[in-house]
């Protein structure tokens, strides 16, 4: 018996050694969301939920590893007013809390990023695609999964060029709608004569009658308006209430669920309103982003327009913004359990050597020389029709993609 | 060439079976190629890989290599163009032992940077051109290029030897053929030979047992070679040769006077002429209807230029095309320049398992060290 015992023992040390060992708890790892929940709040909801979902689901399947331990993800949440003071402030909290990345809208970004960086913690923008906040040499730290409005200015005038249209080039006085001025100005610097005007709105004006009367005389034949979304909603008022049927292109701002809101009492002028966005499916087809959508849904519940199509059907939001965090989270535990250790050092150099497979089906990760994570060949054009918008059929690569359904 | 010797020992004990039977026997070509490399290989894995249906990817690499005044490399650059055509998406990674990348002239996008690896992403509209200037690590990467150089300063002046590296073994076959099959052949090889085009998939009729020679057959890629060797003050030296393709794999130059040499020389994978060329006729088919031939003698011919034309083709790619199908063209461009310091090589990330893997081995040395006292206790109880 003894003997039994005895070799029992050697057995189970052997297997013991041999066998995979399960792994000790390290406890949480904090990703912080820093986003403007009293300023814009339907843009903080979107990208913390992407974060929320992505480690909810994580930390469903056993937490993620990271080298000899298994770890929790935890989601603190900061709200930075649309203020840079604030962020700087909630950056500093962040960094005191641990965090092993800041997640953002991109507000005060070219404040915090150097308070970060001296802790090497990465900060990942999920919504502003200014140029300039990214610079994968100068500011080492700081990523970017959304559209840049570099790609965004490109991709009009390859667009829209080609169609012989004179195009008003006006933007608001927002440092969005100046710093997309700034790229369409570069976008469109080698083919002038396609520019009709350049105008500079103010942000928060309800009637800009005069402006749109002067961009109609002055010919132009279309405009796009880089602006927040009541400077659009504003644009699109005017242009049709004096009967100027002119075809209005946007930045992603186009699609936010505030111009339809405005424009609810006339649908029909928001007929046609094209906007560019990255876009939502992959070659591999819709099923990737409608599973990703049907486990935010399942969390979150549907983001509600507050619309209705002309049959009455409410109006949903495809979770865009929420896709995006989502796979800065995942991209984020993939340099976590490449660089398998929490050294931030090793996080922050690890992050420019992975991949993952995006919410979209899309390929998602940077590298050495470019911390966007959105190519500009990704950004497409999409036309609303009835309350809901549909891809291009004019752009080659707009064509390709199906239609998200947007009502229940 | 493992897959070829396992096709060749496969069909050769299949015809021990089946004695005079008739049987078809692949010949060389387009693939496997006879080494690994080229195309280079970095370090770790490359990230997944995907090009639409339909897509296709063209290469075109100007390999810029600087010599010092040995001949030895001191650097090297790759300018690659990649074509796309079609309609659709693409991503896609290049691996090598790869220093930097930088956005090439032209390039409708912008290249991604990672460990060993340049990546394209992105959509293309119809087509799309992709440019990225590549500057690679000296040591990983000099062998595989397809030239050795050899500067020596003698009294009066310096002589150049040029030799072709690109030499390799391959295993090759023989047995009993009908020439009138071989000799068509030929004239087929010839002709895509001639017109630049890879070498097409074919297989000869064997009649009987395919034999295995113990010596293996060396092929090389011909090259083309053109440049001019400079001393100050001289008339620069002109040369220009094919070196393979039954012609001699190395020259030399000498160029009067003195001072530093300057060579400019470009190589690039020249097409099987000379080995293909039928004798007395314009076509094999025709040459063997005037004096017969034997069988062994052609099949050999055929098999060294196929094998000499995937050679070629393994060349036309010194970094890889990411669509293994599309069209690559390559020339190398040698260049007398003085070494700037130390060449910067920055060692690509790699990850840590070597401490993983000594943990490993202590636990499992420790379990078997606590085994074997367990059973000598056992023993001894």
């Amino acid at each position: 018996m003894r003997r039994a015992i005895l070799l029992l023992a050697c057995v189970a040390l052997l297997a013991a050694g041999c066998g995979k060992s399960s792994r000790a708890s390290g406890g949480k790892i904090v990703i912080a969301v820093d986003v403007p929940v009293t300023g814009s709040p339907y843009v903080a909801q979107t990208i913390r939920n992407g974060v929320a979902l992505a480690a909810n689901s994580l930390n469903s399947g056993g937490g993620i590893i990271v080298g000899t331990h298994t770890y929790r993800l935890a989601v603190k949440l900061y709200d930075n007013h649309l203020s840079a003071r604030q962020a700087v402030e909630d950056t500093r909290r962040a960094l005191d809390a641990g965090a092993v990345a800041i997640v953002t809208d991109g507000t005060g970004v070219d404040a915090t990023w150097q308070l970060a960086d001296r802790d090497h913690v990465p900060i990942c923008i999920t919504y502003d695609g200014g140029t300039g906040l990214v610079d994968a040499a100068k500011r080492p730290n700081v990523f970017r999964i959304a559209p840049t409005n570099h790609g965004i200015a490109f991709r009009f005038a390859e667009y829209l060029i080609p169609k012989g249209l004179k195009v008003g080039l006006l933007h608001d006085d927002s440092a969005y709608g100046q710093e997309g001025a700034a790229d369409l100005g570069r976008a469109f610097s080698g083919n002038p004569r396609s520019v009709a005007l350049r105008m500079t709105l103010p942000l928060g004006a309800t009637d800009l009658s005069p402006q749109i009367l002067r961009a109609r005389r002055s010919g132009a034949t279309a405009l796009l308006v880089w602006g927040q979304p009541p400077t659009i909603a504003a644009v699109v008022t005017a242009a049709r209430s004096i009967g100027w049927d002119v075809p209005v292109y946007a930045p992603p701002t186009g699609a936010d669920p505030f111009i339809r809101q405005q424009l609810a009492d006339h649908p029909s002028w928001v007929d046609g309103l094209t906007f560019a966005a990255g876009r939502l499916t992959a070659e591999v087809g819709t099923g990737p982003f409608q599973s990703f959508e049907s486990q935010y849904e399942s969390a979150y519940g549907v983001d509600k327009v507050g619309v209705p199509t002309s049959d009455g059907s409410p109006v949903i939001e495809p979770p865009e913004l929420a896709m995006y965090a989502y796979d800065f989270t995942h991209v984020l535990v993939a340099a976590l359990t490449r660089a398998g250790s929490l050294d931030a050092g090793k996080v922050l150099a690890a992050l420019n050597e992975v991949t993952t497979q995006g919410a979209n089906g899309d390929e998602r990760g940077f590298n050495r020389h470019n911390h966007d994570g959105v190519v500009d060949d990704d950004v497409y054009f999409a036309r609303f029709h009835d309350m809901t918008y549909a891809p291009a059929k004019d752009d080659p690569l707009s064509s390709t993609l199906p239609v998200i359904p947007q009502t229940p | 060439m493992t897959g070829g010797l396992v096709a060749v020992s496969a069909l050769a004990a299949a015809s021990a079976a089946a004695a005079q039977r008739p049987q078809q026997v692949v010949l060389p070509g387009p693939v496997p190629y006879p080494t690994d490399s080229p195309p280079l290989v970095g370090g770790g894995v490359l990230a997944s890989a995907y090009i639409a249906p339909g897509l296709h990817i063209a290469s075109t690499e100007r390999v810029r290599v600087n010599v010092d005044g040995t001949g030895k490399p001191n650097a090297i650059h790759v300018r690659q163009q990649l074509t796309v055509k079609g309609k659709g998406d693409y991503q896609v990674a290049v691996s090598g032992p790869i220093e930097d990348v930088r956005r090439g002239p032209g390039s409708q996008s912008e290249p991604g940077f990672r460990a060993d690896q340049l990546l394209w992403a992105g959509f293309s509209p119809g087509t799309k051109q992709l440019a990225a200037d590549i500057a690679l690590r000296v040591p990983p990467a000099a062998p595989y290029l397809p030239l050795r150089l050899h500067l020596t300063r003698e009294d009066g002046g310096v002589t150049l030897r040029v030799t072709n590296a690109t030499t390799t073994p391959v295993m090759s076959y023989e047995g009993v053929v009908r020439p009138t099959e071989i000799a068509r052949l030929l004239d087929a090889t010839r002709r895509s030979s001639l017109a630049g085009e890879r070498v097409k998939a074919a297989f000869a009729t064997f009649l009987g047992t395919v034999r295995v020679p113990k010596r293996p057959l060396q092929i090389e890629a011909p090259l083309r070679v053109q440049g001019e060797l400079d001393l100050p003050g001289q008339e620069p030296v002109a040369f220009s040769r094919v070196l393979g393709d039954g012609q001699p794999l190395s020259f030399e130059v000498h160029a009067q006077g003195s001072g530093e040499p300057d060579l400019d020389l470009s190589a690039s994978p020249a097409p099987v002429v000379h080995l293909l060329r039928p004798p007395g006729a314009r076509t094999w088919a025709a040459t063997i209807g005037r004096r017969p031939i034997p069988g062994a003698e052609l099949l050999s011919r055929l098999i060294g230029a196929r094998f000499r034309l995937v050679r070629t083709d393994q060349y036309q790619t010194f970094l890889a095309d990411p669509d293994a199908d599309g069209h690559s063209r390559a020339v190398y461009e040698y260049k007398t320049v003085a070494a700037h310091g130390p060449q910067h090589i920055a060692a690509p990330a790699r990850d840590g398992g070597g401490s993983n893997a000594l943990v490993i081995a202590l636990v499992i040395l420790g379990s078997l060290v606590v085994a074997a006292g367990g059973l000598f206790v056992w023993a001894h109880s």
